[in-house]
Order: C-alpha cells, then structure tokens, then sequence
C-alpha cells in the first residue's frame, strides 16, 4: 500500500535532520552500528508518532529528543546511572595559560588534535555531553536545548558550563601529557 | 563593565544568547580590554574546535536505507 502524501513529507522533512541526529547518536553512543540503530529507531518512533508534533516547532529538537530519549532507555538502563563530573572547580583554560606563560591560542588551541578533542567530549557524563552537542557542535539556542532535553535553561547553562570547564581541563592535561605545554602551562620550545 | 563582569558573560556572548543591551555593553568593554578581548577570541575558537572535531556526516548507503524504510 502506498504511503500517505503526508506522511511522505513528513519523513522527507525529518530526514533533512538526519546529520544532527547521525552526529547526536555517534557522540552519544561512542559506536557507528549503534548509532545507526538508535538513529534508525528514533526515525521509525518518529513516524509513528507523527501526530503528537506540533507543526511550526522545532522539529529537530523534537527529533533530538525523541533519539536521546531512546538512547537512555536502551543504553543506560535508568538516568541514574549517569554519572556527574568531578568537581574541577573554576577551571578556566584561558586563564590557566596566560597566567602560565603561554598564548593560549597559538599555543595549545593550534595544536590539538581534533581526535583529541572528540575523546574529551565523547569522556564527559551523557548528561553533560548532550548540551555540548547541542549547544557547540549543532548550534542550538539554550531554549532549544532544553526543549529538547526536557529541563529548564538554566539547567542548560549550569550543564554546560561545568561540561565545558571539564572540557577545558581535560585538554589542558592532555596538552601537558604530549608534551605541548609543560606542567608549568610553557610551551615546549621549538627544536 | 568591568572584567569580571565580562568573564561571566563571556559564554553567552559566545552562544549569542545576550540581549542587545548586553551585547552592546560587553562589546564596548572589549574594545578597551585587551585582555578580555584575547579571552573571548580563545572561547570563540574553543567552541569552533569542538564544532570542528566533532563533525560528520552520515555514511550515505545508512542514509539510502533509511530513506527506502521510510519511503
């Protein structure tokens, strides 16, 4: 039986999402196959319930939502499990350098290695990776955010900031471990 | 403003989310604050980088199957 011309955009206009959410499950789920089967179910939920989204709404927070939901029911078991981030206190990664001698710029940020990165990000708690996704690397709005989160904005900022603080540190004790600043935050001179 | 200030604000600068009074006060201080000036173009090329490193697309034959289970 064919398919209903509705229903027919409907999935054409959710697939225009597809990359947001692709990227969303990879980060999310740290594995390419599980990605694409959490992607997958996300878009059949999607289309079955089609009715329950608003036209003229967000539609990729919607489907962000319906994936990340999905996401902590089957991989996580319960939100609970989530664990917070350690307490890293005001660690501001510009700072630290400057005050340390280095540029912070040209020193550390040229430097690293966008694999390195990926791992800092893909290391915070699920909680705290989902608003940097969103925020960072899919350029949603904070009201955006926590329409696809389900929390308030202001659980969006305080998420993000500790996320990117941990971010920030995180890279900072890579950038000393490889060598590219001291322990001290110096750059290594050039040989 | 004062640096302090600017630092508090310095992440919704980043993420576009003050108000134009807010943008327009940060702005000014900027212009005068080197430092802080430095500081937002550090924050900015933070968020660039993540954004950056985390991108990618979606392998196409998944694309093409998900199409054809949707179609």
């Amino acid at each position: 039986m064919a398919e209903s011309p509705a229903r027919t955009a409907f999935a054409e206009e959710a697939l225009t999402h597809l990359d947001t959410l692709y990227r969303g499950a990879l980060r999310l789920t740290r594995d390419p196959d599980q990605a694409q089967d959490l992607v997958q179910e996300a878009y059949l939920r999607a289309l079955r319930y089609q009715h329950s989204y608003q036209q003229g709404t967000n539609m990729k927070a919607w489907l962000f939502a319906i994936m990340r939901n999905l996401f902590w029911d089957r991989f996580k078991g319960s939100r609970k499990e989530d664990v917070s981030l350690d307490d890293v206190g005001e660690f501001v990664l510009y700072e630290k350098l400057r005050d340390e001698g280095a540029r912070p710029e040209a020193d550390v940020l040229d430097k690293l290695a966008a694999s390195e990165v990926v791992k800092a990000v893909e290391t915070l708690p699920p909680l705290h990776r989902e608003v940097v996704l969103l925020v960072d690397v899919e350029g949603f709005s904070y009201k955006d955010a926590a329409t696809a989160l389900g929390v308030p904005i202001g659980t969006v900022m305080s998420r993000l900031h500790r996320a990117r603080q941990q971010l920030q540190k995180s890279l900072y004790d890579y950038a000393v471990e490889s060598g590219i600043v001291r322990g001290n935050g110096r750059p290594q001179v050039q040989q | 403003m004062n640096c302090k200030d600017c630092s508090e604000k310095l992440d919704r600068f980043v993420d576009r989310e003050l108000n134009s009074t807010e943008v327009l006060e940060l702005q000014l201080h900027l212009e005068s604050c080197p430092d802080c000036q430095d500081h937002y173009e550090f924050e900015a090329h933070m968020k660039r980088l993540v954004k950056h490193s985390c991108d990618c697309d979606t392998p196409p034959a998944f694309r093409e199957k998900l199409r054809q289970l949707l179609s």
